[in-house]
């Protein structure tokens, strides 16, 4: 029973599977994890191969481009001790195709696949509720603290949405930025942040915005319950209709 | 009256309108729905009342000369009056739409001066906003009952949905309630708009150039409680709507008291329950296969209250179950009580790759709390196949264990005045 270890990066996983499944005949035997650097772990560390990991990754979109999208969305997640189900998910891909999504019933899919739809429930939900500000100089702000780290599709998604305007999105725990302005985007980390100020205007169309949203509720059905469950209360910080 | 006060009253007059699809293939912002199709609509927030929000939905009036039995905005109502410039909802939309706040407009309105003129000042918002806005976002119009063609048309071809409130389940009801409005200035446009939709479709079809008619299709609202129809007749309102007008959706609203008017019931509360109950047959018509007789009939003309249709469905026909999980086809699986759209392709999807267990219908997502009674897998069934209808029922109502007791009658709507 084979045991590998890798740098945790994307790209280092990519080309860690790229090589055992190259040497390895039964990837359910092998396992896959992260290196911890500690003096006595035990396994065979692999490199970081980026022209292995590229010609993987070409081989994959050919072969299963649905499972392109599965790892995409994986790796929003950053979530660390699943390299083997990865692992195996990517086996299977190869040779089943896009079709690998329906093997539900295979418990590295499963695991796989559930990761990688909640990042991708969460990056649709942020495209409603991210919030922008507008800002002194006229350009909008918005400010967000998601769990999965989908600044970049979120950022392509109102590129395509909000052309006219020049607006950043702040990802606040990541300290990760997107900047449109001019028609093109840019990402970044921002070390030092500070709100700027906001326009003259904010304020009222942001009263407008909180009167709307407090009358269109039919008081006869007031449900905070169900209210909660669509929009969980760790989305409400930056909620501009829930602000005192 | 400044923007702010107007907003108050004018999204207060049109919270009671339940449609809030934002796109071509939808996922609703009805709280109730279960399995849905597609995700591609965007909520931007819910509200109080746990209704998702993706359009500024606001009327561009309220100042009524009609008087709709079951309508705060009715002329004999002493409510505040207000109506918004056209220039007032083109600024709301773009800020609004700016910030991310909604997927776009929803406009509607009281009739003001007369049908026509209401709509043409309709028509005019949302000429603003795509021409000299250049808004691309998202437009839901509401038609005047009574409008003329040619404002239907122009309305189409600005917006992406556009919809007329079919209001009561019969003609009778519309009489007596909404005495102003005919059936057929209700039904010609709607048969206008779908004729219109058709049409667009195969001229885009033969050149990409041809103009885009409400390309998110037609939908319609109707009040639920008000009246004295029964499911029955209602579903088959739906049905008749979905065939032969081709509409997108049916929306149904539970009946609010707002008016103290003798022609309407006295409820102690909204009928949220039937309401939800008619969503989820309104999905076993539009995606399970189902027809309306199927659901009901003159001799049980209302939706089971402790039930979901289908699972009611279920209870009837004993005889069309246990279904085998690994080689039943898509028809017969969506029958399935806890086997929605959902896990019954994924169920044959993974049937591609190996038999499936009861661990892997798990891992599937199947509600095996309710579908355990129903099915077998590679033969077996899970559960020591109920054959006592009324066990059958108490067990899915109660859980396993559950004692044996009497179904309580189902409860009745009290309408007083109505039948006077
Ligand atoms: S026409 Fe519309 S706004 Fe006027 S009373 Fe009837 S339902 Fe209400």
């Amino acid at each position: 029973m084979g045991r590998y270890l890798y740098d945790g990066t994307s790209e280092g996983l990519l080309s860690a599977v790229a090589h055992i499944l190259a040497g390895e005949k039964d990837v359910e035997r092998v396992t896959l994890v992260e290196r911890e650097n500690t003096l006595f772990e035990e396994g065979v560390y692999l490199a970081t191969d980026t022209a292995a990991a590229e010609e993987f990754f070409s081989r994959l979109q050919n072969l299963a481009s649905e499972a392109v999208y599965t790892f995409y969305y994986f790796t929003m997640a950053e979530k660390g001790g699943l390299e083997t189900s990865m692992l195996r998910y990517l086996a299977l891909a190869l040779q089943h195709g896009s079709k690998v999504n329906g093997y539900l019933t295979h418990p590295s899919v499963k695991e796989i696949v559930t990761v990688s739809r909640k990042a991708g429930r969460e990056l649709h939900r942020m495209k409603g509720l991210l919030r922008f500000e507008k800002l002194q100089d006229g350009a909008y702000l918005a400010r967000m603290e998601p769990d999965n780290n989908i600044i970049h599709p979120l950022s392509l998604h109102f590129s395509k949405r909000l052309r006219a305007e020049d607006w950043f999105i702040y990802d606040v725990r990541r300290r990760t930025a997107a900047r449109w302005h001019r028609g093109s985007l840019t990402l970044g980390l921002i070390e030092q942040f500070t709100a700027p100020a906001l326009s003259e205007e904010e304020k009222a169309v942001q009263a407008l915005w909180k009167t709307f949203f407090g009358t269109i509720a039919i008081p006869e059905r007031r449900n905070p319950r169900l209210q909660k469950s669509n929009m969980p209360m760790k989305y409400w910080k930056y909620l501009t209709e829930k602000q005192g | 009256m400044e923007t702010l006060a107007k907003l108050q009253v004018l999204s207060g007059a049109a919270r009671y309108d339940a449609s809030c699809a934002s796109s071509g293939c939808r996922r609703e912002g009805n709280p109730y729905s279960t399995g849905n199709t597609s995700q591609s609509g965007i909520c931007h927030s819910w509200s109080d009342d746990g209704r998702c929000i993706s359009l500024l939905k606001i009327l561009l009036s309220n100042d009524c000369i009609y008087d709709c039995a079951y309508c705060v905005n009715r002329s004999s109502n002493p409510v505040e009056r207000a109506s918004f410039e056209a220039r007032e909802v083109v600024d709301l939309t773009m800020e609004f739409y700016r910030r991310n706040y909604i997927e776009g407009l929803f406009l509607s309105s009281a009739v003001m001066k007369s049908p026509d003129q209401t709509m043409e000042r309709m028509i005019s918002v949302v000429e603003t906003l795509r021409t000299e806005e250049r808004f691309r976002g998202y437009i839901h119009l509401k038609i005047i009952p009574g409008s003329s063609p040619e404002l239907v048309r122009k309305a189409g071809l600005h917006a992406d949905r556009i919809s007329v409130n079919i209001e009561l389940p019969s003609h009778e009801s519309l009489k007596r309630l909404a005495p102003q409005k005919e059936k057929f200035s209700i039904l010609e446009p709607m048969s206008l708009i779908g004729k219109e939709i058709t049409e667009s479709l195969v001229e885009r079809r033969a050149s990409r150039k041809a103009p885009k008619f409400a390309p998110a299709g037609q939908s319609t609202q109707m009040i639920v409680g008000a009246s004295p129809e029964s499911d029955f007749q209602i579903l088959r309102l739906s049905e008749g709507l979905y065939r032969k007008m081709n509409l997108k959706r049916v929306y149904y609203s539970a009946f609010v008291p707002v008016n103290h008017d003798n022609r309407l019931p006295v409820l102690a509360a909204p009928p949220l329950l039937r309401e939800h109950r008619l969503y989820q047959a309104d999905w076993l018509l539009r995606f399970y296969g189902f027809t309306a007789t199927e659901i009901l009939s003159d001799d049980m003309p209302n939706l089971d209250e402790s039930f979901d249709p289908k699972t009611a469905w279920a209870l009837r026909h004993p005889d069309f179950y246990p279904v085998e999980i690994n080689r039943a086809d898509y028809a017969t699986l969506l029958r399935v009580p806890g086997i929605g759209v959902t896990s019954a392709r994924r169920i044959i999807a993974a049937r591609r790759f190996s038999v499936i267990t009861p661990e892997g219908l798990r891992k599937i997502g199947v509600v095996m709390k309710r579908a355990k009674y129903f099915i077998t897998c590679s033969g077996r069934p899970f559960e020591q196949m109920e054959r006592s209808p009324l066990l059958l029922r108490n067990r899915l109502l109660l859980g396993d264990g559950g004692e044996v007791t009497p179904a309580a009658p189902p409860k009745q709507l009290v309408l007083p005045g109505l039948f006077a």
